[in-house]
């Protein structure tokens, strides 16, 4: 079942801040104008959120749960991103070209999400003074991530990617299932199950 | 052909004849020999550069193995992107395939304009859309079409590339195994 909260507790607006301020000065005013455009989605868990050829109408933050982004190809899914808390997620060519949406964004848990219309973020980029840069260093973060997830993929052996992402993300094995995440780090299910091994030694 | 920033950043916004000027006091034009190195891995990519004329690759090396990113050409933007935008080492090598004449931008000359305010930032979210969009589509299409399928769009849409670029570059960019280029050129050739 879905929800939408209108007015976005602070509580957790400030949670999506602190995320926000690590990579570039959010001014208390310019909070507070951001703050009144957005919402607060609910999804259960396994929801689309966005489907192939729908329009994507937000730009989301993950403030609790999971969220995964995958493309079609035949008849498997090709996960591109896994969202936590923090994690901006949407389909980004959809949303910023208004051309239908060549991916799928589907919760994996419960989710909240800290939600802008693409109306409302045109407006906010009209009315508020620094809003554009704000939008810059946002979209430029977004872009240095995708370089360097592609980079990682490129560069790294499966092995390598594997146990670089365990690192870094040790609880994901817990909470995504296992064919997502050999799917996201592009390892074949079987080796995944052998590489498993290697982190229950440690 | 383009002539520099000022019409490949006139895209995003009709742009006065004071900021035209301002925009060519700060590019500089570079001209580099074949195969030389723009940036190198390990150094700070300081430069957006443009291509204006000759044909550039970036890519990083696996092993001995040169694996291609990106071949760049006229009327394109080149650069060790995410090294310019975090001032972090490059990862990779730029370097020309052609001799090759650049119009540059530092990051220091960037920054300036978008310190001038909310037009000039409104520019670059523009073209870091743009950015983002192209990166996304690229990684869309390595994932959903097939090898020939990669080849006969490449072949479709940038022919002048398949003779000016040699094979193993293309087969390293488009992620294609050497055999299987000279298969798929023939049948598109025949």
């Amino acid at each position: 079942m879905n929800a939408v909260t209108d007015k976005v507790d602070p509580v957790f607006f400030n949670f999506a801040l602190d995320y926000l301020q690590r990579y570039f000065s959010v001014s208390p005013g310019q909070a507070e104008t951001m703050m009144s455009y957005c919402k607060m989605r609910h999804f259960d868990k396994r929801m689309v959120i966005v489907d192939e050829g729908d329009m994507e109408d937000h730009l989301n933050m993950v403030v609790t749960g999971l969220a995964r982004k995958f493309a079609r190809r035949g008849k498997s899914e090709i996960t591109l991103q896994l969202a936590t808390e923090g994690h901006i997620v949407h389909s980004e060519i959809s949303f910023l070209r208004r051309v239908p949406s060549p991916v799928v964004v589907e919760t994996i848990e419960p989710t909240t999400l800290i939600s802008i219309t693409y109306k409302g973020a045109m407006e906010v980029l009209d009315l508020m003074p620094g809003a554009d840069k704000i939008a810059r260093l946002l979209v430029t973060g977004m872009y240095i991530k995708k370089e360097e997830r592609q980079y990682k993929q490129l560069h790294l052996t499966t092995r390598e990617r594997f146990l670089e992402y365990m690192k870094n993300h040790p609880h994901m094995l817990q909470r995504v299932p296992q064919k997502y995440l050999a799917s996201y780090l592009n390892i074949k299910p079987e080796t995944f199950s052998r590489l498993k091994h290697l982190v229950k030694m440690q | 052909m383009l002539t520099g920033f000022q019409e490949w950043l006139g895209r995003y916004a009709v742009l006065t004849s004071t900021e035209l000027d301002l925009l060519s006091e700060m590019q500089e034009v570079r001209t580099f020999d074949k195969r030389v190195r723009l940036t190198d891995i390990g150094e700070i990519e300081q430069y957006l550069s443009l291509v204006v004329n000759g044909l550039v690759q970036k890519y990083f090396l696996r092993g001995k193995e040169q694996v291609i990113k990106d071949i760049v050409n006229e009327g394109k933007v080149v650069s060790s992107s995410v090294s310019f935008f975090t001032k972090q080492p490059s990862d990779y090598i730029v370097e020309t395939i052609e001799p090759t004449t650049v119009v540059s931008i530092s990051r220091e000359n960037l920054e300036k304009l978008f310190q001038l305010g909310d037009r000039w930032e409104r520019i670059g979210r523009l073209m870091m859309t743009d950015f983002l969009i192209e990166k996304e589509y690229w990684l869309l299409d390595s994932i959903r079409l097939s090898p020939r399928e990669r080849f006969l769009r490449f072949f479709k849409e940038q022919p002048d590339l398949v003779q000016r670029v040699p094979q193993k570059y293309l087969a390293s960019y488009l992620a294609i195994k050497p055999e299987t280029f000279s298969r798929l050129k023939h049948l598109a050739a025949g």
